[in-house]
């Protein structure tokens, strides 16, 4: 008889807890908490524009004297959408009726009303707190008491005078799309998993980065102050051994250096920011002399750009879209057979749901500071090599 | 079969159902003496680990009476990373791969033997659901295993055994 067959078999559930963003859900209330970014400077222009991060949809604009707000859509008189808005000096005006709203929500105008609005200081068009900085806008969605300092990152500080601030939001790291569509927990965990590197991006798919990230890493796994960090060691054969530090910091950020390998701490960030449970877009900051760094750092598929590839390209040279976006909408993750090389993806499921502990009997999420003294924040990811030092990499030995 | 089917229980005795995370390893500042190990299984990856001193002696006294099984996310990794540590016997544990809510897991592999399960309360998404099959003890994640009192969980154990055989059975 025929055992094990697919017959009758029961599927299993996502880890809705971790994986779910919306306001009031266990861990959409943990991402809440932290400063998000929302898009680049330059989106926030005085033609408005919809974006949608953890479940909400929102209105971010630029006023003419040129302050960056983000409110909520639909206006507190009668509900039209603030998209259809025209951006003033102070504020956007309603296009329904005229109400002038600045970008912390304050009723500037009700012109139809006596006075324009005898009583317009006594509504509120709800808002959300906005920064600029690295050339992002970053957001914070939580709740008002417990809003803590925008971080900076040692990263992208005191720039050399060649180097400069790169800002992409078309899915660096994510292997396909601008917006990803699938559950963002895919992805983020994804950074904590260092062994499907030599298997999807090199056995299987051909080498998509360098011959180095074929080999099978050593790997010591660990906890940090503010999440999950791997340390892969690579024997590059010719006396170096290449140690690679990857991190996942909380609550969404992933930390990997170049997999083509650039030396040193690593020069870029991204965000995994969540629009909703099943869509995502992750924005990235670099510093670097080229400009085109972040564009050029795009995985390959036989020389060819994800976007250039047709459907049996997809199946054939498969990247992390493919897998990612194929685990479903969201993973049902009771279905998962942790074994051996998952300990990464154990140790950020387990940090996340004590954050989650954490937020919901009142505390703070890991690395959440309050004051402006602590808000430098250290990055230890990077590529560093060890031993013989003159000896080229593999890849630039298989060029030569 | 598509979830890993696990060995059964010998069914000879109860079942002393161990997590790892925040009992046999300590994560947060120990209230315990603690030592630090570095644990692997197979090779391919390892972690240092901080253990309670008197983690090894807790589970040797629990697996005089009980039978062992890990119930945790290091799933068959567990017995063998920490052998050394706990001076664990060659022949592994059967262990069952969950790392969330996993009261259905452990009643589930249960099957009727009455069973304790000793973990720390971060595994629950959702408030285990209490029975009368078996015994729930949630540890201080400062103390681990150390802190827990093991001769109570024996007398709870006698009791809950007493209640089921005094217990109508089912016709």
């Amino acid at each position: 008889m025929d055992t094990g067959t697919a017959y009758g078999m029961r599927h299993g559930a996502p880890l809705y807890e971790l994986a779910q963003v919306g306001p009031g859900t266990p861990y959409g209330e943990v991402l809440r908490r932290y400063w998000q970014p929302v898009a680049k400077v330059e989106d926030a222009t005085t033609r408005p524009i919809s974006v949608r991060v953890l479940g909400e949809e929102l209105i971010l604009f630029r006023t003419r004297r040129g302050a960056a707000g983000l409110l909520h859509p639909r206006c507190i008189h009668r509900g039209a959408s603030l998209f259809y808005g025209g951006v003033e000096e102070e504020g956007i005006r309603c296009c329904y009726h005229g109400w002038v709203f600045d970008t912390e929500g304050h009723c500037l105008e009700q012109p139809c009303e006596p006075d324009l609005g005898l009583h317009r200081d006594r509504v509120r068009q709800p808002w959300y707190p906005v920064q600029e900085q690295y050339g992002l806008i970053w957001a914070y969605l939580g709740p008002p008491d417990r809003k803590p300092v925008l971080p900076r990152y040692d990263t992208f500080e005191d720039l050399a005078d060649d180097e400069v601030l790169i800002v992409n939001d078309e899915g660096v790291g994510g292997g396909g799309p601008a917006v990803l569509d699938f559950n963002w927990l895919q992805h983020w965990e994804n950074v904590m998993d260092p062994f499907h590197v030599p298997i999807l991006h090199a056995r299987f798919s051909g080498n998509q980065f360098t011959p180095e990230m074929a080999l099978i890493p050593e790997v010591s796994y660990e906890y940090t102050p503010t999440g999950v960090r791997s340390i892969q060691m690579r024997d590059l054969g010719d006396g170096r051994q290449l140690r690679r530090v990857t991190e996942v910091m909380f609550p969404n950020l992933r930390v990997v250096a170049s997999p083509k390998l650039a030396s040193g701490q690593t020069n870029m960030i991204g965000w995994v920011v969540p629009m909703d449970d099943t869509s995502f877009r992750i924005f990235t900051i670099a510093r670097d002399s080229d400009r085109e760094f972040l564009a050029k750092l795009r995985s390959t598929h036989e020389g060819r750009p994800w976007k250039d590839l047709d459907a049996l390209d997809h199946q054939r040279l498969p990247g992390d879209y493919e897998a990612q976006k194929s685990q479903g909408d969201i993973s049902l993750h009771s279905e998962d057979h942790l074994t051996t090389t998952d300990q990464g993806i154990a140790m950020v499921r387990r940090m996340m749901a004590k954050q989650s502990r954490l937020v919901a009997d009142g505390g703070d999420p890991a690395g959440v500071v309050y004051e402006q003294g602590d808000a430098l924040v250290r990055i230890e990811g990077g590529n560093y090599f060890e031993g013989a030092p003159e000896a080229p990499l593999l890849a630039a030995a298989v060029e030569d | 079969m598509a979830a890993y089917e696990p060995r059964p229980p010998r069914g000879d005795r109860p079942l002393a159902v161990l997590g790892i995370s925040d009992v046999v390893v300590i994560e947060t500042s120990p209230a315990v003496p603690v030592s630090t190990h570095h644990v692997s299984a197979w090779g391919r990856w390892a972690r240092d680990v901080a253990i309670p001193d008197a983690a090894r002696e807790a589970i040797a006294q629990l697996a005089r009476r009980y039978e062992i099984v890990w119930a945790s996310e290091w799933g068959h990794n567990a017995h063998t990373a920490f052998a050394d540590a706990l001076g664990l016997p060659a022949e592994p544990w059967a262990f069952l791969p969950v790392q969330f809510d996993k009261g259905p897991r452990i009643r589930s592999y249960a099957a009727g033997l009455p069973w304790v399960w000793i973990d720390g309360d971060v595994v629950d998404l959702h408030e285990p659901d209490p029975r009368e099959d078996g015994l729930i003890v949630r540890v201080d994640p400062a103390w681990g295993i150390a802190g827990v009192d093991l001769a109570a969980v024996d007398a709870e154990m006698d009791a809950l055994i007493a209640r089921r055989s005094t217990a109508p059975q089912p016709v």
